[in-house]
């Protein structure tokens, strides 16, 4: 909505075009109409920042219960703030540093209960199956199944830096490097040259594993 | 960030600096031979967003949440955002368990310091004052808790908070309501 009367200003960064570029470009108007009573315009705000927010905390190795936790804590804080929030085109931003800001306290917190740092129970993962995954069980889909859950596995055997950067990168609609530099605390200047780096290394993995 | 409240980027960070300078990216191995064009790594990343969309979506149930969150726009109330934070600005203290999380809730003069245990919560409003306070305690809290701090600005609760919490103070005909935060 609106077209055409909002800076794309966060975009200026990426050195390609990556879909929902769009989208993402009215946030800061979606953001003023949502100050102004606009409840489609909160909803379109959810729709569009939610992936962002939930891959930031995912990146973030957090336990089911946290990830929940945190994420709401991040919704809650971002309509407390919506009237005040200075540069609402940079409202993603905001959502991934405070995210980020949350799952550090989590971490923190954990790190104090425990007498040793468990990384086990930093990295639990539901065993419940959601409708999407029981989904990929039907026959006709058991190749592409068999495809995702590969690539899946092999992302998840990843290096802990390469993980983190591609698990925010993957939301969808694409984040901005500004948003994914608010997400995890890194230079805006390093994603691009790691972005390269883990996408081929995760290639290879796929490779080295098809060879076998 | 944007100098909205204090604990933005760089404020703290658990892991240190430069937390993807290591040797992870040391070793070449593994990408001799396999320089993808940044069409193919674009490809690549778009069949992580799939797969995301697939494995890992953001559950419905929070979802959900996040949308019914809009009610907690409210202009009218006075936002006291959270100054200090045991968990970021004091140092740890070893071997101490159940170390009780001290907070500070700021707005203007107002001022409402907040130690939560596992026992529950106590606090205090400065300057002191009564206040009639709410803890509020996610969305559905249709019946929050209610407690009422004394001539001192003094308020007790044996109920600890759990997950995302906010006070709503009533003091001086005006509401304040302290920044959201997970117990």
């Amino acid at each position: 909505m609106r077209a055409g009367t909002i800076p794309s200003t966060a975009y200026d960064d990426m050195p390609y075009t990556r879909g929902g570029t769009v989208d993402r470009a009215e946030v800061g108007a979606l953001v003023r109409s949502a100050v102004d009573g606009d409840a489609a315009a909160w909803k379109a705000l959810v729709e569009g920042l939610s992936p962002l927010v939930w891959s930031v905390v995912r990146a973030h190795r957090l336990s089911d219960a946290d990830a929940g936790e945190v994420y709401q804590t991040v919704w809650f804080r971002f309509a407390q703030h919506l009237g005040r929030i200075r540069e609402p085109d940079k409202a993603g931003s905001w959502l991934a540093s405070t995210a980020r800001n949350e799952c550090l306290k989590v971490i923190k917190g954990l790190r104090r209960l425990m007498p040793t740092d468990d990384p086990q129970l930093l990295d639990r993962v539901s065993e419940e199956r959601t409708p999407e995954q029981s989904v990929l069980d039907s026959e006709e889909a058991a190749s592409e199944a068999e495809r995702i859950r590969r690539l899946w596995q092999e992302f998840a055997g990843l290096g802990e830096r390469c993980r983190q950067l591609l698990r925010v990168l993957m939301a969808s609609p694409p984040p901005s490097y500004q948003e994914v530099s608010a997400g995890l605390g890194i230079a805006v200047g390093s994603i691009g040259p790691m972005r390269q780096r883990c996408l081929r290394r995760l290639r290879a993995r796929l490779n080295a594993g098809e060879a076998l | 960030m944007n100098g909205m409240y204090g604990d933005g980027p760089g404020a703290f960070d658990a892991f240190g600096q430069d937390p993807f300078d290591d040797e992870e990216f040391d070793d070449q191995q593994g990408e001799q031979g396999d320089e993808g064009t940044e069409f193919d790594d674009a490809l690549l990343e778009e069949e992580l967003r799939q797969a995301a969309a697939i494995l890992d979506p953001v559950p419905a149930e929070l979802r959900q949440v996040a949308m019914d969150a809009y009610a907690l726009y409210d202009m009218d109330a006075r936002l006291a955002e959270l100054t200090f934070d045991s968990l970021v600005d004091a140092i740890p203290v070893r071997g101490a368990l159940d170390v009780p999380r001290m907070l500070t809730f700021t707005a203007g003069e107002l001022s409402v310091d907040v130690e939560v245990t596992s026992e529950g919560l106590m606090g205090q409003v400065m300057p002191p004052q009564p206040a009639g306070i709410e803890v509020l305690n996610g969305l559905q809290a249709l019946r929050p808790t209610t407690l009422t701090a004394d001539s001192m600005g003094r308020f007790t609760s044996d109920v600890p908070p759990t997950g995302p919490f906010a006070l709503r103070l009533r003091t001086g005909g005006e509401v304040v309501v302290t920044e959201w935060l997970r117990a």
